[in-house]
């Protein structure tokens, strides 16, 4: 087997991977925020139910759900089965949502009280008082635990084959086949690379705001 | 005509009366001492005046503008709201310096903010925050920090960064400045620096409202005293009275704990 077509089926699974990454992260971070609203709203019913909806969502396994996503519609009202990649997609979202919207909840509650309250007695806004005051310490707050997530939501992109999507490891896999297990060591360079490269965008982030407490 | 007036305030949390009929006047440039023990409502006070808390009922007038009548239920702006809070300034205890800015950007933040509401903001935009650095370099400076401009909160002290707050509330001259207790949360060594300010700050005729438990300090400074005891006013006069002189049995209990 020339090595130009290992390369080939890697990086396309590669690419699949990658996708899945920007995908996920893309719509998971807002929707997060949404989530995390939701559950720290005043209004009792819907802070229950959204609580309750992240409660399962991180009780479960993220496999579990991408199964139930991608076979469900299917089994249990014969419905049409979303594509493979929508439904990878549809499950890595709810599921990271539900861990982003946790790490939010913890930076916009930790951040104390008194910061809106001295803001307010200043005669802000706010509007000012969340763009001026509270957003980069909540920032702050959550850039490490955000890191982790990040780097396990690119190990998670495995879970896809699970459904037959055919990202990095399914095409190193596939080799297998073929009596060669190399290809699998190459994929797990390119994990090694990609999280190398987060580290050290997360880490300038971190040393970027290292100069407050 | 008294700078400020409060009459008939009274707040309650779920049913339990924190404040009850609170009533008082200040005249422009005297400071009025506020004592009492633990739970008795002095916070509370403080922060309905600075409208962080909505008394129940009661009215509160600053210069003769009445900026709070329970019985006028028409809604205020919130423009009009943020207008009347700049009459007071408030000092926390825990001071509650902006973390991520430096001594003087805490100081000028909620000035540059105003300012955008000026009629001529963006052609006089400099000259305007020209103007707010320099107040806040000369109030800094007052509070014996001119060397500390540049630092961040977590740098400083916490007698330093209580000073920095009081630069902060003078930067917007309010009306009257409140102090919720403003050395409680200094080390004991600590708490000279800042009663050195506040006390310049009463020398120089600043109104204000000082809640505090360092008793030598409130019959030094006040003009006037209020000790409060369960959320009402038990007993009022100049310092020499009720601190010498107590008409009151809770009051003499009291001083008697804290005359430490
Ligand atoms: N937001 C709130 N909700 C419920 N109860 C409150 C609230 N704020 C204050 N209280 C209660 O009101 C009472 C008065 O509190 P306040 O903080 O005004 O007292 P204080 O005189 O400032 O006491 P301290 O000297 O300990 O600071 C206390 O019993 C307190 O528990
Ligand atoms: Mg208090």
């Amino acid at each position: 087997m020339p090595l130009s077509t290992i390369a080939a089926t890697l990086l396309r699974g590669f690419g699949t991977t990658c996708l899945i990454f920007i995908i996920t992260l893309a719509l998971a971070a807002p929707l997060g925020l949404v989530v995390s609203f939701g559950s720290m709203s005043r209004f009792a019913p819907l802070r229950i139910l959204t609580r309750a909806f992240v409660w399962i969502i991180r009780g479960s396994p993220l496999m579990l759900q991408m199964i139930i996503i991608y076979y469900g519609p299917g089994l249990l009202w014969s419905g049409t089965a979303l594509p493979r990649f929508s439904a990878t997609i549809t499950a890595f979202t709810i599921n990271y949502a539900a861990y982003f919207s946790e790490i939010y909840r913890g930076g916009i509650e930790g951040v104390p009280r008194g910061q809106y309250e001295a803001g307010l007695v200043l005669g802000m806004t706010k509007t000012q008082i969340f763009f001026k005051i509270t957003l980069l310490q909540v920032v702050k707050r959550i850039l490490p635990p955000m890191s982790n997530e990040i780097i396990t939501l690119v190990k998670d992109t495995s879970l896809a084959r699970i459904i037959a999507v055919r990202e990095i490891i399914m095409e190193a896999y596939s080799f297998m086949a073929k009596g060669l297990i190399s290809p699998l060591f190459y994929a797990g360079v390119f994990y090694l690379i990609f999280n190398g490269v987060l580290q050290v965008i997360f880490g300038k982030a971190e040393k970027k705001l290292a100069y407050f407490r | 005509m008294a700078i400020l007036e409060v009459t008939g305030l009274n707040k309650s949390f779920s049913g339990t009366a924190v404040l009850s009929d609170v009533g008082f006047s200040l005249e422009k440039g005297e400071s009025l001492a506020i004592i009492g023990s633990s739970g008795s409502g002095k916070t509370t006070l403080l922060r309905c005046l600075n409208f962080l808390e909505l008394p129940d009922s009661g009215k509160i007038s600053v210069a003769g503008e009445t900026v709070f009548d329970s019985s006028d239920r028409s809604a205020v702006p919130e423009r009009e709201l943020r207008r009347r809070r700049l009459h007071f300034g408030l000092v926390f205890q825990s001071f509650n310096l902006f973390p991520q800015y430096t001594a003087l950007e805490n100081v000028t933040l909620a000035g540059r903010l105003l300012a955008r509401e000026n009629p001529g903001y963006p052609r006089r935009r400099a000259e305007l925050f020209a103007e707010i650095d320099e107040n806040a370099r000369a109030l800094l400076d007052s509070v014996g920090l001119i060397s500390k401009l540049g630092a961040y909160p977590h740098e400083l002290s916490g007698g330093q960064q209580q000073r920095v707050a009081i630069a902060r509330a003078l930067a917007l001259s309010p009306d009257i400045l409140c102090f919720d207790e403003p050395t409680s949360a200094l080390d004991p060594e600590l708490t000279g620096e800042v009663l050195r300010v506040i006390r310049s700050l009463a020398s120089s005729h600043t109104t204000m409202v000082i809640v505090t438990h360092e008793m030598q300090f409130a019959r030094e400074v006040s003009d006037k005293v209020i000790f409060i005891d369960g959320g009402a006013i038990v007993e009022r006069g100049a310092p020499e009275d009720v601190f010498g002189n107590p008409r009151h049995e809770r009051t003499k209990r009291f001083l008697e704990r804290y005359s430490g």
